[in-house]
């Protein structure tokens, strides 16, 4: 499968039993404390985060999978803060306006830091959750604010639909490129427009699939009884004691990260 | 029962008729058949009867409630079920359980009896173990399977098939024949669109259609005698099904 990022890994742990509602809003707290954190938070938030590794079970190369498919954008990140922090110089490249400055490798450490963590908040979230269950988490917190006319359920029933059309495109794209493919066409060689026109052999295919299949399934969920508004499903949340307890402890981690920064 | 009253129906003005004054009866607890050459109608015909598309002229009814009474509607779609040719293209859920699930869900039942019905309806499919399975995981025969799993968690009354064995292979298709055969001995209505003559030889009657009308009414055996009239329209008869000129 393409999509490697964060996919669900089957587990028993606590963290894999929570209420989905309860880590969502642990990935929604832990945000802007990444966000802001200063020196001792970093610390405090590394700690955290390496605990619910460790509870989790991940693989020091699992986390790095999360991690990898960006790894590229969180390069060039490193480096624009790198090379265009103005301070103190310790490296200058001339000719090139470029320098490296004490305050561009401290800022780019920063970010970079900064994104891993969000990467793997949310990697941990997703690999710990089944996609159901996360939708259902999703609908259950949106519920609320249904009075304010925000249909909560149909926004559950988009997302899911979308989860579903990912590996359903992914085999047909797969099933095109090979079909051309066979047929002679050639996507690896040639000048980037000679390659562009290659893909957009399939592309256009793909896109008339894509929309008679969604046809198709809106017709398949009608049949079955589908309609705005309103359902039932299968899962029910229920909060159980490990929920309120995780709950406490992420209460307690966001209060002592305020402590942190009254202190300083 | 489902009762089809000179239908007649066609996308808009300006296309011609797709179904032409077709009067049909599926009387409950009966298999019916439905064969005819590609493109006279058939699918067509099947989703008039649980109020996917309307009749241009005419009527459908099910157990008396009129398809184009807005209010009936749902009833209609838990009373018959519809099971599409593409399996891939019916599976909802993220995980074969809550595939299941949303036909009970979309009725609004409780989770525990939404729980039995899954259960239940995953066994008589012969797919207990693949509850958490992601749909994508799945075989074709898997697929199909769990399409028709999806239905009879909606309880329904009448189940329309359109070609439940394409695609499948021998093994597949020996199963998906026999749930269709269980299904019609525990007294569901079965509506069998078939592209196989030979999946419809146990069916109580068969109804030809071709070019938008019904062609023959009757049952297997009236139907595999007139080889002549389905050869001219592109159809064989099975081997062995024939009588009279059929062996010509």
């Amino acid at each position: 499968m393409m999509i490697r990022l964060g996919q669900y890994l089957p587990g028993e742990t606590v963290v894999h039993r929570l209420d989905p509602r309860v880590k969502i809003v642990a990935v929604l707290l832990m945000s802007p404390l990444i966000f802001t954190a200063q020196a001792a938070g970093i610390v405090l938030i590394c700690l955290f985060l390496a605990a619910v590794i460790a509870i989790v079970h991940l693989s020091i190369a699992q986390t790095a999978a999360a991690v990898r498919p960006v790894a590229f954008f969180i390069i060039v990140i490193f480096l624009m803060h790198l090379l265009l922090t103005e301070g103190r110089s310790l490296l200058s490249l001339d000719p090139l306006p470029l320098r490296i400055t004490r305050e561009g490798i401290v800022q780019g450490a920063y970010v970079t830091w900064q994104f891993i963590c969000l990467l793997v908040v949310a990697a941990i979230l997703t690999m710990t959750t089944l996609p159901s269950d996360l939708v259902g988490g999703i609908e259950r917190l949106l519920r609320p604010l249904a009075r304010l006319g925000i249909p909560s359920q149909d926004i559950a029933v988009m997302i899911s639909m979308a989860l579903r059309f990912i590996p359903m495109l992914y085999e047909e794209y797969e099933r095109l490129r090979t079909a051309q493919a066979a047929r002679g066409a050639d996507f690896t060689t040639g000048s980037i427009l000679l390659r562009l026109r290659a893909v957009s052999s399939f592309v256009v295919p793909l896109l008339l699939c894509a929309f008679r299949r969604a046809d198709e399934l809106a017709m398949a969920m009608e049949a079955r009884g589908y309609r705005r508004g309103p359902r039932s499903s299968l899962h029910e949340l229920k909060f159980s004691g490990r929920d309120f307890t995780a709950l406490a402890v992420m209460a307690l981690f966001v209060l002592m990260n305020l402590g942190l920064r009254m202190i300083a | 029962m489902i009762r089809v009253e000179d239908l007649s129906y066609r996308y808009d003005r300006e296309t011609p008729l797709i179904l032409r004054n077709i009067t049909l009866t599926f009387a409950e607890g009966a298999h019916t058949a439905l064969i005819g050459p590609n493109g006279c109608g058939k699918t067509t015909l099947i989703k008039h009867l649980n109020a996917l598309l309307f009749p241009a002229s005419g009527s459908v009814s099910v157990d008396g409630m009129n398809t184009c009474d807005g209010s009936s509607v749902r009833e209609i779609r838990r009373r018959v079920g519809m099971i599409f040719q593409n399996p891939e293209s019916q599976i909802v859920g993220m995980t074969v359980e809550e595939d299941v699930a949303f036909g009970p869900g979309n009725l609004g039942l409780a989770p525990a009896e939404i729980r039995r019905r899954v259960d239940d309806c995953l066994k008589m499919v012969g797919m207990t173990g693949l509850e958490k399975r992601a749909p994508h995981t799945l075989s074709g025969g898997e697929k199909r399977l769990l399409s028709i799993a999806g239905v009879l968690a909606m309880d329904p009354k009448y189940i329309a098939f359109d070609e439940p064995t394409a695609y499948l292979d021998p093994g597949g298709r020996q199963r998906v024949l026999a749930i269709i055969r269980q299904l019609h001995r525990e007294g569901m209505t079965i509506i069998h669109i078939a592209h196989d003559m030979r999946d419809v030889t146990g069916a109580d009657r068969i109804v030809v259609m071709d070019q938008g009308a019904v062609l023959i009414d009757g049952t297997p055996a009236e139907v595999f005698s007139r080889a002549g009239l389905l050869r001219s329209i592109g159809l064989d008869i099975p081997a062995g099904a024939g009588h009279g000129e059929g062996l010509l």
